[in-house]
């Protein structure tokens, strides 16, 4: 028991604070906040628009769709199909050693592309996301907004979309969380977020229940911080639902 | 105002509305009336192209509505359109609502809408509920604002689907009061109702449709008195 205690302190003391080590973590938390909230920005930037198309086309009656609506219902058609069926490490693979190659691998390269990499993934499940919450919208919200001589794209942004992010925002919750935790796969382009922090401090220190259990315990911190904003954001948005 | 030439609506096999002609004048009051099903919605949704005839012309001011050149969005500037579930938009507050059309079509400064915003509210006697939500109203509200979220963009014409149909009993009374005080200002109405006492008080003109076919038409008086079209004898006598 007591040489137990001892190697549990003796963990924490190689964990942290040799060397400052601590410095990993911290660096960790900054590097996956940061991939997560800007992928996060792109991911539901490309997902609206996405799911705008998606629904435009899809409300149009067959013979008033324009060609340039049907070639881009086409083109986001292909990208959900090819970013929903390939996986996520793939992606980020591709992105860093195709379409990133010959870059230097500093920091800022590595998470220019893993936002870009975890925006793009992200879209496209916020897109299906969003389009779902589009289409629990009342048909008379649209026709209202149209009979006052609104166009589509004006009546999408004031009425529809407000009110369909309203009702996604659990699921999009939901994403976000994900999101936030499938940042630990950018160890394998060499970014240093948190998993990688404690992986580099695994093979200076041989230690592994320590920095191991530690990297777990913020994910789940920075998940419940999250939640807790999440549900925080839900109540001001059902304020127009307050009877 | 509004010439409507051998219009007709199918919806795949199901024809709605089969080559329908009218006129709808300026000032008139028309008021539709028919059994469920007959097309007399319809009809009035492809006055502003809520719903895409399926041929025929429709011409309101001058402007071949139907005409795929013409700019839609502009034409219903002109033609207010009030639903039988009122639509009001969610997510707005009831003076917001009032004003998004007029501010984003720039036709009103956010001031200038704010203030014709109050002025019809008080014209309702709702002025108390203008930073309410919809939820938050009762159905007779809802349409009553509704029908001044129209009248903020200064309609040509009013367009009325069912207004009352899914009212309280005891709200339909409101509703029709304001659309009674609408008539006597002078807006021109179409009105597809089940209301017989306002088309026999209000209506200029009473038309009955029935399997997509205006089958009679006619003054309220004589239209209600000496209904010549046995479709329509029979519908009467079981409205009345």
């Amino acid at each position: 028991m007591e040489g137990q205690w001892e190697s549990f302190k003796n963990g924490i003391y190689q964990t942290f604070i040799l060397k400052d080590n601590y410095m990993y973590f911290v660096k960790g938390v900054k590097v996956t906040l940061m991939v997560t909230v800007l992928a996060l920005i792109l991911g539901v930037i490309l997902g609206v628009i996405t799911a705008v198309v998606r629904s435009a086309h899809d409300q149009q009656p067959a013979n008033k769709r324009s060609f340039l609506l049907k070639v881009m219902n086409g083109a986001c058609k292909v990208y959900l199909t090819v970013i929903r069926g390939t996986p996520m490490m793939v992606q980020l693979l591709i992105m860093w050693f195709v379409i990133f190659a010959g870059q230097r691998a500093t920091d800022g390269n590595l998470i220019r592309c893993a936002v870009i990499s975890f925006g793009i993934n992200s879209g496209a499940y916020v897109a299906e996301i969003v389009r779902s919450g589009i289409m629990s919208i009342d048909k008379g919200q649209m026709e209202a907004g149209r009979s006052l001589g609104l166009d589509y794209a004006s009546t999408m942004r004031f009425i529809i979309v407000p009110q369909a992010f309203k009702n996604v925002l659990p699921a999009l919750g939901n994403e976000l969380i994900t999101l936030l935790k499938e940042t630990s796969i950018v160890t394998v382009i060499g970014l240093r977020d948190l998993t990688k922090g404690a992986m580099i401090v695994n093979a200076n220190t041989y230690q592994a229940f320590v920095p191991f259990l530690a990297i777990a315990a913020i994910y789940l911190l920075m998940v419940m911080a999250l939640s807790w904003l999440l549900g925080k954001m839900e109540r001001r948005l059902r304020q127009s639902d307050i009877r | 105002m509004i010439y409507v030439k051998d219009l007709s609506k199918t919806f795949g096999e199901n024809q709605v509305i089969s080559h329908i002609d009218a006129h709808i004048r300026p000032g008139e009051k028309v008021v539709i009336v028919g059994p469920s099903g007959s097309g007399k919605s319809t009809f009035l949704r492809c006055l502003n192209l809520l719903e895409q005839p399926t041929s025929g012309t429709i011409t309101f001011d001058g402007e071949e509505i139907t005409n795929p050149q013409t700019d839609i969005n502009q034409v219903r500037r002109h033609m207010g359109m009030v639903f039988q579930h009122f639509n009001l938009f969610a997510n707005l507050t009831v003076k917001k609502n009032i004003m998004l059309a007029p501010v984003q079509l720039k036709l009103m400064t956010k001031e200038q809408a704010e203030e014709e915003a109050m002025r019809l509210l008080k014209l309702v006697n709702l002025e108390d509920k203008a930073d309410v939500y919809p939820v938050q109203l009762s159905g007779g509200q809802k349409q009553r604002i509704a029908i001044v979220r129209s009248l903020a963009m200064n309609p040509k014409v009013m367009l009325f689907d069912e207004p009352t149909s899914a009212l309280d009993p005891e709200m339909v009374g409101e509703v029709l009061e304001l659309m009674k005080r609408l008539a006597l200002d002078g807006m021109t109405m179409v009105v597809v109702t089940h209301e017989m006492g306002f088309a026999r008080e209000v209506g200029t003109r009473v038309v009955f449709m029935d399997e997509g076919v205006i089958k009679e038409e006619n003054t309220p008086q004589e239209f209600f008195a000496n209904p010549k079209d046995p479709r329509l004898q029979d519908f009467l006598s079981k409205v009345l």
